[in-house]
């Protein structure tokens, strides 16, 4: 059986020609964003953004003790941190974020996001796909759906996950029906000692006498597909191959990835930690036409010694994103470039016997920038103890169909399943309003 | 399109278009249930894409397909003041203004003010728009014609619904039926049933109406002439079957494989390993004529029989670690892993392994099936109802808990009939150093009722005890009161356990007993364990599903495609590519006493099986019939076996014991990047799907790039060095043959012999044999079997 949106052939499991020739069709790389919107001028909304990062904060970041502070809350809501005021006149968070403070007036900070479940991994997947479902990932992630509407646009994979893909017990945020050619591409750690993408770049470099060898000695033995017509798993093998050599041997994928060409300067500014080079490296892929770079940094879910934790990891935090915010901004490239960033969700209001929060679904604090986003806004807000959203509420299915539609994918185009039943990329959501603008 | 095609077309279509719709006689309205609601899933207003889904659409929700006519009635005639249909002319009803056009609708204009759906719908509203009517006559039946048609690509045909109502009644449908084809690509359907070919193929179209389904079969023999005898040569039932079908479609048949090429491809599909040069050597070498059917029962007798079946079943019953609450652990997985094994090695039948995991109780290894299916949640609202049904049937009823299927008979009702099987179910998790996790049987009122006279009787005991020296004469009145308190919770106990065993329908609130998807009702004994009677139902030779799900899986193993695809989603409208076949298989299984192996034996004994896998233009286009053998990536288990024994360097797997080869892990828990890059089952659910054969990027950097697999190569015990040592150079030197023997099982040909001492003229003996045998890790030859 052979469905024309997802190119899924269910008979054998394989693609079909006509989804082979469309993703096999070495497009321009980086295709700039005017011919972007050009392109898809014809149907589908105005494409905002060229490329969308989205840094995930698995476990749930606690908004009370970083973007939603309550000074006025009693003692066992309040939490530790003082409050400092912000670029933005008016808006306070937390002391800890002194660099967040300064670049809030490049974001839009929304105090709003909300929905009504407190389990990690239906959550994450929740959140990450724009649509409830069961715990182990009924619907692909807005990466996987991004990967499968824009295509591979020249040697770097269009999708990538940074480190890999969010995890409690099991992965989450996969591409679910659409299969595992848009599984998002894993770049691993970039903050490890001598960094390299796994597999990408051999530990053996060989000369380019052996490198030739080896392809003459392939093309003698590899005989399979000059004896067998109309196989879709041979096809997509010699697709693969084909690109996997051409990302070894291109030096603008290695490039890409080569993290550690960037300035000492940069470096430090972003942070020597994961999530510091993380950030980085995003920003290195987006440049070289990755259309989807999530960066997971997870490790948030403080049950207990909330503080010990967050004493840590909030300076990494502000660190690192500040300066994605910042460097990104300078190069121009914020222009162009959706970066959101959010948890699955928030943390309740009281802190607990163990001086640790919990897991809370109804009220978490998000952040949007560039591709037009309205920059030194803040929208939306909570209740006194910060537990209820008041104001604006954002639901999971909002953020996704804001991201979707920024990259000019249309969120409620039907896929189809690899039983062949339609389904929209979403059935819920509108885009953030007031998000974008002037 | 012919003349009197044509005219036989516009014809009919002039009769189905002047049929009077029932009812716009002023005597009797339409009836809701059997004129408006087909109406509704004929136009597509209740389907999944519109105001049929869950959240409906601008606020207006209908039940998908029309599975809840009350609910939708409400919807309809009484939500929002009832405007949808209010107005003094019907006409002006916002229902008909939307449908038709007259107001902007955003599924478009469905049909004209002057069609008969118009007409239908304003003869309910005129008629006073009455809801669902209780007995009311119901369609029993829906046949299409014809049943099966042969179509060259391009001719059209126009398919004839006709329904059979519970009074007897019989009526032409084609009108309000839908039609689906399950493949676009061969042949398409119009809204209105007519049927084109697209190209040469076969496929069926799916025509539904009420809730009830046929299927018509589409044929286009290629156009080919394939003389008679290339099809005679039959071993089997399986020839038998194929070969018919192959003929029928003038596909021809494959020549036969070549020995090397069996003697890879059945050590890969029936015991998951790689023959080595030796084995393939001897092989070859072997004279007697039937040396084939010969080392097929060798090969049952091997060990890795044992170890790759029971890889096979452990995906199918999803033996895993279930999160953190799974308190076995790995200990738990690896005994059901052990359970599985002996099971495997007796050749135990699949009935009686399936009544096995269905009953399991107390500390039985199989249990394990049911902590991963239960999962957090009460047995009964859990997936192990879904799961028994898609592991052991091939069905998936899970659309039907929240609504009726839509491309089947199950309704919702059928499914939490179903799900009553499995409500007298419950875990008690221990940690393995305070005993084994137990399956307990009885309500879990019995169960605290249990409990609370456990404590009793404790209480009892120590009353009745001396304590101390001489100790304390014991209070007749404190004992006779315990007494009664006991009496009293046994009778307690004895009703809930005789309680009438149900599941709770959400929708309706109803008490649904149990009963099999067939509807045929179960007595349940009062304080019996329903899973008896459910294994009963599941296991049944009356039950055909049973053992065509398990003979379709076989298949799928052995010919890469199912006869029904998807693999674990038989019904009747997604029929399979060769129905006699599945039925014949089914029978021998089902007469053999429900034997794998004798299925197994008649499949790859077959002159089907032992195909080749090389195409010409007149088979290349045919993916479902197995004119060949269809070539497919290695699973991630038998690949990491196969580099493991090319390059002569085994594995080593956390947690598990040395030596231990990827086909042997017990569960998928075990951390490897190459088993998850190659898509091994993570056994979350019970679909097939979890398993991936799909190819992908990072699998191919990693067969290219990986310091893994280049350590492999290099390693100074591994094939390489090793056969470096033991040859020597020169024109004649043996490392080549050597090397392709270790990798793809057979010797080089003349032709690829000259090209690769082409490629290692003038190169390092060491680092061209190096690049030789990445080259061959490399090929598809390699990493598919084919």
């Amino acid at each position: 059986m052979y469905d024309i949106t997802t190119g899924r052939s269910a008979a054998n499991g394989g693609f079909s020609r006509r989804s082979f020739l469309r993703v096999g069709g070495l497009a321009p790389l980086g295709l700039g964003l005017p011919e972007l919107l050009a392109a898809e001028a014809a149907g589908g909304p105005a494409a905002r953004a060229r490329s969308v990062i989205l840094v995930f904060l698995g476990g749930g970041l606690s908004h009370h003790d970083s973007f939603d502070p309550k000074p006025d809350a009693a003692e066992e809501v309040r939490g530790k941190y003082g409050t400092i005021p912000t670029s933005l006149p008016g808006v306070r968070i937390a002391e800890i974020l002194p660099r967040m403070a300064q670049t809030l007036s490049s974001v839009c900070l929304v105090r709003s996001g909300a929905h009504t479940n407190d389990h990690h991994e239906t959550a994450t997947n929740w959140v990450l796909s724009g649509r409830f479902g069961t715990p182990f990932g009924d619907w692909p992630a807005i990466g996987a759906v991004a990967a499968h509407e824009c295509g591979f646009g020249g040697e770097l994979p269009p999708y990538v996950a940074i480190p890999r893909n969010p995890s409690f017990t099991w992965e989450l945020g996969k591409s679910a029906f659409l299969g595992g050619r848009y599984e998002s591409f894993k770049a691993g750690d970039p903050h490890e000692a001598n960094y390299r993408v796994r597999d990408l770049l051999p530990a053996e470099s060989l000369p380019q006498v052996r490198v030739d060898r080896r392809q003459s000695l392939l093309a003698a033995v590899d005989r399979l597909a000059a004896r067998v017509e109309g196989n879709d798993a041979i096809r997509s093998y010699d697709e693969y191959r084909a690109r996997a050599t051409s990302m070894v041997l291109s030096s603008r994928a290695r490039e890409a990835f080569a993290i550690e060409n960037e300035p000492d300067s940069i470096r430090d500014r972003y942070g020597r930690n994961t999530f510091g080079q993380s950030c980085l490296l995003a920003r290195r892929l987006v440049e070289s036409g990755v259309r989807f770079a999530t960066v997971n940094y997870g490790g948030w879910d403080h049950h207990a010694k909330i503080f010990e934790g967050l004493d840590k990891k909030l300076p990494e935090f502000d660190l690192g994103f500040s300066a994605l915010v910042d460097d990104l901004k300078q190069r121009g490239l914020l222009d162009e470039t959706l970066l959101v960033c959010m948890g699955e969700f928030g943390r309740t209001p009281k802190i607990n016997k163990d001086a640790g929060r919990d897991h809370w679904g109804p009220a978490a604090s998000l952040i949007f920038a560039g591709a037009g986003v309205k920059a030194g806004t803040v929208i939306g807000a909570t209740d006194r103890d910060g537990g209820q959203v008041v104001e604006k509420p954002v639901a999971p299915a909002d953020v996704a169909f804001t991201i979707l539609s920024s990259l000019g994918i249309d969120p409620r185009k039907h896929l189809s399943t690899a039983d062949g039943r339609p389904v929209e990329i979403l059935d819920a959501g509108r885009p953030i309003p007031d998000l974008f603008g002037a | 399109m012919g003349k009197i095609q044509r005219a036989a077309i516009v014809l009919l279509w002039a009769t189905v278009c002047c049929l009077e719709p029932r009812g716009t006689s002023a005597a009797e309205p339409p009836s809701f249930v059997n004129d408006v609601e087909p109406v509704l899933t004929r136009y597509g207003c209740n389907s999944g894409g519109c105001h049929g889904k869950l959240a409906g659409q601008n606020g207006f929700r209908l039940s998908l397909r029309g599975y809840a006519p009350e609910a939708d009635h409400a919807a309809l005639a009484t939500e929002e003041y009832g405007r949808r249909i209010g107005g003094l002319d019907p006409a002006e009803s916002l229902l008909l203004l939307k449908a038709t056009g007259g107001l902007p609708h955003g599924g478009g204009r469905l049909f004209a003010r002057d069609s008969t759906a118009a007409g239908t719908l304003r003869a309910w509203i005129a008629g006073g728009a009455a809801g669902p009517v209780a007995d009311e006559r119901r369609v029993v039946a829906v046949s299409v014609t014809p049943k099966e048609i042969v179509l060259a690509p391009g001719e059209v045909r126009q398919l004839v619904v006709r329904a059979t109502w519970s009074d007897g009644a019989e009526k032409e449908v084609t009108a309000l039926a839908r039609f689906h084809s399950n493949d676009h690509a061969y042949a398409t359907v119009s809204p209105d049933g007519i049927v084109r070919g697209e190209q040469h193929g076969e496929v069926a179209v799916v025509v539904s109406y009420a809730g009830l389904v046929d299927t018509v079969v589409i044929s286009s023999p290629f156009p080919q002439e394939v003389a008679a005898e290339r099809f005679a040569a039959r071993r089997n039932v399986v020839d038998d079957h194929v070969m018919e079908k192959l003929q029928a479609l003038h596909i021809p048949p494959a020549d036969d494989c070549d020995d090397a090429t069996f003697l890879r491809r059945l050590m890969l599909d029936l015991v998951g390993t790689l023959p080595d040069a030796e084995e393939v050597r001897a092989f070859l070498a072997d004279t007697s004529p039937d040396k084939r059917a010969l080392l097929v029962e060798r090969l049952f007798e091997r060990p890795e029989f044992t170890d790759f079946w029971t890889l096979q079943l452990s995906d199918l019953l999803q033996n895993r670690k279930e999160r953190d609450h799974d308190v076995r652990g790995v200990k738990g997985v690896r005994s059901f892993h052990a359970w599985l094994r002996g099971q495997v090695a007796v050749n135990r039948p699949w009935n009686d392994l399936a009544r096995d995991v269905l009953t399991a109780r107390d500390a039985a290894p199989a249990v394990g099936w049911w902590i991963v299916t239960v999962g957090e949640k009460q047995a009964v609202e859990s997936e192990a109802a879904d799961s028994a049904a898609q592991a052991f049937l091939g069905v998936r009823i899970g659309c039907a808990r929240c609504h009726n299927h839509p491309l089947e008979k199950y309704t919702q009702d059928d499914y939490y009939h179903f799900t009553a099987f499995f409500s007298r179910v419950a875990l008690d998790r221990r940690p393995p150093a305070e005993g084994a996790t137990l399956l307990l049987v009885g309500s879990r009122q019995q169960r605290d009722l249990e409990r609370q006279k456990g404590g009793v009787e404790q209480e009892l005991a120590k009353l009745m005890t001396p304590s101390g020296d001489g100790g304390q004469p014991a209070d007749p009145a404190a004992i006779e009161a315990k007494g009664k308190q006991i009496e009293q919770l046994a009778g307690e106990i004895e009703k809930a356990r005789s309680a009438a065993v149900t599941a709770t329908q959400p929708r309706t609130g109803r008490q649904l007993p149990p009963q099999g998807l067939d509807r045929r009702a179960a007595e349940i004994a009062a304080g019996a364990d329903p899973r008896e009677r459910l294994a009963e139902w599941i296991v049944s030779p009356d039950n055909p599903a049973f053992a065509a799900a398990i003979v379709n899986r076989l298949w799928k193993h052995f010919f890469a495609v199912g006869l029904v695809e998807p693999v674990d989603d038989l019904r009747a409208t997604n029929p399979p590519s060769n129905a006699p076949l599945l039925a014949g298989l089914a029978g021998e299984f089902v007469r053999s006493g429900h034997d794998l192996r004798h299925v197994m034996r008649l499949l790859v004994n077959s002159r089907t099986y032992q195909l080749a896998s090389d195409t010409t233009a007149a088979n290349a286009n045919d993916r479902r019939f197995h004119s060949h053998y269809y070539p497919r990536r290695l699973p991630a288990e038998v690949l990491a076996d196969a580099i493991a024994k090319a390059t002569a360097v085994p594995d080593a797997f956390a947690g598990a014991p040395e030596g231990t080869r990827a086909i042997q892990l017990p569960g998928p828990q075990a951390d490897s990047y190459f088993l998850a890059t190659f898509g091994r089952s993570d056994r979350v659910t019970a679909c097939a799907c979890e398993r991936s054969g799909d190819v992908t990027l990072p699998q191919l950097l990693h067969l290219q790039n990986s310091d893994t697999i280049l350590g492999k190569i290099r390693r100074d015990d591994g094939t390489l060095a090793r056969l470096l040592t033991a040859t020597a150079a020169g024109p004649a030197d043996p490392l080549v043959d050597g090397l392709f023997l270790a990798t793809v099982s057979r010797l080089p040909l003349p032709a690829e012999r000259a090209a690769v001492d082409a490629a290692l003229s003038g190169a390092d003996r060491g680092e061209g044999a190096c690049d030789l045998l990445w080259a061959l890790l490399n090929a598809k030859e390699f990493t598919f079997n084919h």
